[in-house]
């Protein structure tokens, strides 16, 4: 979608705040959802209905809110959607029926535990790759109406292939709950494909792209 | 289960935007307090992960990994044919690394790394990522003008060095083998890995030194 999200080439944000965004977390609150998040607390959706839940926070508030407070909404979004939690429990922050309480992990425990999220992407399919390294593809200019990942800039451009990386999933029919295979290339474009002579002749940059997202 | 439903998901966010209180802190509370009563995570879990990310997971792992590419030419070729597989040595796999490409800085190619549709970052090799990476200015800006925000940064490039920028928008994540800098010769992992500047292994740092930062 053309969400708010997409924020590649859009003017008038400043300068970089390079000294005081140095650090990770600027609050103790964002820790907590950081450690929340690691803690593995969503199950049965697809990291593309999370990422296309903070793109359906409504425009002012995805650039009002801070970092860790998209993540926060949209977990409390996830909840209500599965039906994990009521309004009521999720405004309150008290459950309706306490459950019992989770195991504590240790440090140790944890540390381990993390390797786990080092999850491949690969989704065989039978279908042969349809490009090559050293091809040109031109991307599509016009996108779904729900969950892509050709940001806005890079559509209708001309790049060329420099990597393939097999079957992957499909992040747009990840949104929707399915889990669709389809072959990922990285193209790399010329700045001044992108941004005309605005930008550096020696410039270049480059995306991963699924087949579909080619004309 | 999720209902992958779109404007659903539109609509439940409109509705907590006017009812939840303003305050994140509140909020991130309410959903703390929420998620340990539902018995989903304990307290001291969450206090586990915020320690571990504080202390263990961060970018010392990626600049371990860059010395180590520094002194070993075969570990340098294995990382960059398979980062995520080379990684492993140091049992610093997790989250975000299941794809992970190594990119090498060399005199005339200087690559920076952005996410312009959330802000993916290699959390279990640099850990999470600083608060300018994920900022609306550096998002948009990146894929533009990358000379003009490695300025901001301080990073001065020579005439004949060409910018390679990544907008890791899929599941693919980058980590930057920075140059290894003169008057490091005789050095070992652990000296070396003390001058790998985070900002290098993204990109908004270039030039290390044997002082150090």
């Amino acid at each position: 979608m053309d969400g708010m999200h997409d924020l590649g080439g859009k003017q008038g944000f400043g300068p970089v705040d390079v000294k005081n965004g140095d650090v990770p977390f600027h609050h103790d609150w964002e820790r907590r959802m950081w450690g929340m998040a690691r803690a593995g607390l969503l199950s049965n959706l697809t990291i593309d209905w999370f990422r296309h839940g903070l793109e359906r926070i409504a425009p002012a508030n995805y650039l009002s809110y801070r970092y860790f407070d998209k993540w926060c909404v949209n977990y409390m979004m996830i909840y209500l959607d599965n039906a994990q939690a009521s309004m009521d429990e999720v405004l309150s922050g008290h459950a309706q029926t306490p459950a019992d309480p989770a195991p504590a992990k240790t440090l140790a425990e944890v540390i381990e535990a993390g390797k786990g999220g080092h999850v491949k992407f690969e989704v065989p399919i039978d279908a042969l790759p349809s490009r090559a390294v050293g091809d040109t593809v031109l991307t599509q200019r016009i996108m779904p109406v729900n969950h892509t990942r050709l940001p806005a800039y890079a559509r209708n451009a001309r790049g060329t292939i420099i990597a393939h990386h097999g079957s992957h999933a499909l992040p747009d029919a990840g949104a929707l709950g399915m889990q669709v295979g389809e072959h990922l290339y990285t193209v790399s474009f010329a700045g001044t494909e992108l941004w005309g002579a605005e930008a550096d002749p020696r410039d270049t940059v480059m995306l991963e792209l699924w087949e579909s997202y080619f004309v | 289960m999720a209902t992958y439903d779109s404007d659903k998901a539109a609509d439940i966010h409109e509705h907590l935007h006017s009812h939840l209180p303003s305050d994140p802190a509140l909020r991130v509370k309410a959903l703390e307090s929420l998620v340990i009563e539902k018995g989903l995570v304990a307290s001291q879990t969450i206090d586990a992960w915020v320690e571990a990310y504080a202390e263990q997971i961060g970018p010392k792992r990626g600049a371990r990994v860059v010395a180590r590419a520094w002194l070993d030419p075969a570990f340098r070729a294995r990382l960059l044919d398979d980062a995520a597989e080379a990684i492993k040595d140091f049992g610093f796999e997790g989250s975000a690394t299941g794809h992970l490409k190594a990119l090498e800085n060399t005199t005339d190619t200087h690559n920076m790394v952005v996410c312009t549709l959330c802000s993916c970052y290699p959390f279990s090799i640099l850990g999470m990522s600083p608060a300018w990476y994920k900022s609306s200015a550096y998002r948009a800006r990146a894929v533009r003008e990358p000379r003009q925000v490695l300025a901001e940064f301080g990073v001065e490039l020579g005439d004949g060095v060409a910018v390679k920028v990544w907008d890791s928008t899929a599941e693919l994540r980058y980590i930057i083998i920075p140059e290894r800098p003169a008057g490091t010769e005789g050095w070992d992992e652990d000296a070396l890995a003390a001058i790998v500047t985070r900002n290098s292994m993204i990109g908004t740092d270039r030039t290390l030194t044997a002082q150090g930062v």
